[in-house]
C-alpha cells in the first residue's frame, strides 16, 4: 500500500514537471531576442512587421490572378504566353535586367562620404519599400556594393564621382521620411560628416536602366 | 562509515525518485518566477501588447510567405502542363524560369561558405556598452557586403534570401532582414566560387571588420567551407510605383541556355 502511494506521489510530480518544463520552453521561447527591444523598437518592428504583410498580401493577389489566368488558358487549350510574358517582365523589371520607370526620390549628396556612408542611405532606402534603386548611372542589385574612401567612390569597378545622386522608386513621402527622420540615417551622417549635405526630393516620373551585370547564377543550381 | 551506506541502501527507490523530481520541481518553479519578472515590468509598461503584436505578425508573415512559395510552385506547375503547346510558350516558360532564379526566387544549392556571427561572451566592463558587444545588423550588412565584393553569388542571412529589396537593420538587440526578425547567432550562407573564403579573409574591409568587431568586443565569428543551399525570397516582387520598360536597347533577356540546371532542354 506505502508502496503503491509512492509511486502515485512520484507520477504527480512528474507530471507538474513535464507541464511546468514545457510553460518554461515556450515562454522562452516567445520572448527569446525581443527582451532586449525598447518600446519605441517595438512600434518599428511591428510597424515594419505590418507594412511587409500588406506588401505579401499584395504578393499573393497578384500570384493567386496570375494562377486563374494561367490555369484558365491551360484548360482552354490556349497557350498561356500573354500570362507567361506579363509575369517575366515583372520579374526582370524587379530584379533589375530590365529598366523601370516611376515615381519616388532623388537622393542628392553635396560633399563627399565613403562607400560604408553611402551603403547606409541604399540599406535604409530598401527598409523604406524602394522597388528599385539606382546609383549614378548603375541599378543596384544584388552584389552591387559601394567602395572605396570619400571622394574615390567607386560601383562594380566604376568610379562614381561627386556629387552623388541616388534614384530610389517606392512611395515619395515614406521613402523621404524614412531618410530624413529625426535621429534618422541623414540626421546621423551629418553629425559624423559636418561638411555634406544631403537632400531628398520627390520625383513624379523618373527612369533606371537595367544593370549590365550577368544576373544569372553562374556555380549554384535550381534545389530540387 | 558502513553504518551511513546501509541507510542510504535502505531508502526505498521511490523516495529517491521522488526527492529528484521535486529538487527539478523547485528549480524549474524557481526559473518560471524569474521568467515572470521581466514580463510583468513590461505589463507596467505597456509592452507585452507590442510584443505578443509583433509576434503575431511575425507568425502571420511565417504563413504569408508559406503562401507566396506554394502559389509559384502552382503556377509552374500549370504552367509546365501548358508547355505541350506552341514553341514560343516553351521559350517563354524557359526565360520565366531563368528570370525567376535569376532574381532570387528560387532556392538554389551550389558550392559556398557559411559564416556565423554570434554575440560576445566577453564581459562587458562597466563604463562599457553592452550593444557593442552584440552583433549589430550593420555587422551582418558589412559581412553581406563584403561576400558579395569577394564574388559571392547567391547569399541567405538565417533562411532569408538576400534580393535587391533586402534591408539589414537592427532591431534592439537583433537583426530585421527582409522585415523578418531573426536573432543570433546569425548564419550568413553564400554560394561562390573556391576562391570565396581566401578572396574574403584578404580583404582589407573584411580585416577591419574583424579588428574592429572580434578582436576589439569578441564578436564570435565563425566559418564553414561547404556546399550550402539558399532559400527562395518569398517576398513581393510588384513593383507598385513604377512600371517596366522593355527598351530593345536595355539587357536582352536572358539566353535560354544560359542557366545551369533550369532543366532546360
Amino acid at each position: 500500500m506505502r508502496r503503491m502511494s509512492g509511486r502515485l506521489a512520484v507520477t504527480a510530480v512528474m507530471l507538474v514537471l513535464g507541464f511546468l518544463v514545457v510553460v518554461q520552453l515556450r515562454s522562452q521561447a516567445a520572448n527569446e531576442g525581443l527582451s532586449g527591444v525598447s518600446v519605441q523598437e517595438l512600434g518599428e518592428l511591428v510597424a515594419n512587421l505590418t507594412t511587409r504583410n500588406d506588401q505579401l498580401r499584395d504578393e499573393i493577389r497578384t500570384l493567386e490572378s496570375q494562377r486563374e489566368g494561367v490555369a484558365g488558358a491551360v484548360e482552354r487549350g490556349d497557350s498561356s504566353s500573354l500570362q507567361i510574358r506579363t509575369d517575366l517582365n515583372r520579374v526582370l523589371g524587379w530584379s533589375g535586367a530590365l529598366p523601370v520607370t516611376g515615381t519616388g526620390v532623388r537622393v542628392a549628396v553635396d560633399g563627399s562620404l565613403p562607400g560604408t556612408a553611402v551603403n547606409e542611405l541604399l540599406n535604409e532606402l530598401r527598409n523604406a519599400g524602394a522597388e528599385a534603386i539606382s546609383i549614378g548611372a548603375i541599378r543596384v542589385v544584388p552584389g552591387v556594393v559601394v567602395t572605396g574612401p570619400a571622394g574615390n567612390l567607386v560601383v562594380t569597378g566604376i568610379p562614381l564621382a561627386d556629387p552623388i545622386e541616388i534614384l530610389a522608386m517606392g512611395q515619395s513621402e515614406v521613402l523621404s521620411g524614412s531618410l530624413t527622420r529625426a535621429g534618422g540615417p541623414i540626421a546621423q551622417l551629418a553629425a559624423r560628416y559636418p561638411g555634406v549635405a544631403i537632400t531628398v526630393t520627390a520625383e513624379d516620373r523618373m527612369t533606371m536602366p537595367a544593370t549590365n551585370r550577368d544576373l544569372n547564377p553562374q556555380l549554384g543550381r535550381p534545389r530540387l | 562509515m558502513s553504518q551511513i551506506v546501509a541507510r542510504v541502501r535502505a531508502i526505498p527507490t521511490w523516495q529517491v525518485t521522488l526527492g529528484l523530481a521535486l529538487l527539478g520541481l523547485g528549480f524549474l518553479i524557481a526559473a518560471q518566477l524569474a521568467s515572470e519578472g521581466p514580463r510583468i515590468r513590461y505589463t507596467s509598461q505597456e509592452r507585452t501588447p507590442l510584443v505578443e503584436t509583433a509576434l503575431d505578425l511575425q507568425a502571420q508573415q511565417d504563413g504569408l510567405k508559406q503562401q507566396i512559395l506554394q502559389l509559384r510552385s502552382d503556377i509552374e506547375d500549370l504552367e509546365a502542363t501548358g508547355e505541350g503547346g506552341a514553341t514560343v510558350t516553351q521559350d517563354l516558360n524557359r526565360r520565366l524560369e531563368q528570370a525567376r532564379i535569376a532574381a532570387g526566387l528560387v532556392a538554389m544549392t551550389g558550392p559556398g561558405l557559411v559564416i556565423q556571427l554570434s554575440d560576445s561572451s566577453a564581459p562587458v566592463p562597466p563604463d562599457g556598452n553592452d550593444r557593442d558587444y552584440l552583433v549589430s545588423g550593420q555587422d551582418v550588412l558589412t559581412v553581406v557586403e563584403e561576400l558579395w565584393l569577394a564574388g559571392a553569388e547567391g547569399i541567405a542571412v538565417n533562411g532569408e534570401r538576400v534580393t535587391n529589396a533586402t534591408a539589414i537593420v537592427d532591431i534592439g538587440g537583433s537583426v530585421l532582414v527582409n522585415s523578418a526578425y531573426v536573432a543570433a547567432p546569425y548564419q550568413v550562407t553564400a554560394i561562390g566560387p573556391d576562391t570565396l573564403f581566401d578572396t574574403l579573409t584578404t580583404s582589407p574591409g573584411f580585416v577591419d571588420f574583424i579588428r574592429a568587431r572580434a578582436e576589439t568586443f569578441g564578436i564570435g565569428v565563425g566559418y564553414a567551407v561547404q556546399d550550402v543551399d539558399l532559400p527562395a525570397y518569398a517576398g513581393s516582387v510588384n513593383l507598385r510605383h513604377g512600371r517596366v520598360e522593355p527598351s530593345p536597347g536595355a539587357m536582352s533577356l536572358p539566353a535560354a541556355s544560359a542557366v545551369p540546371g533550369s532543366g532546360a532542354p
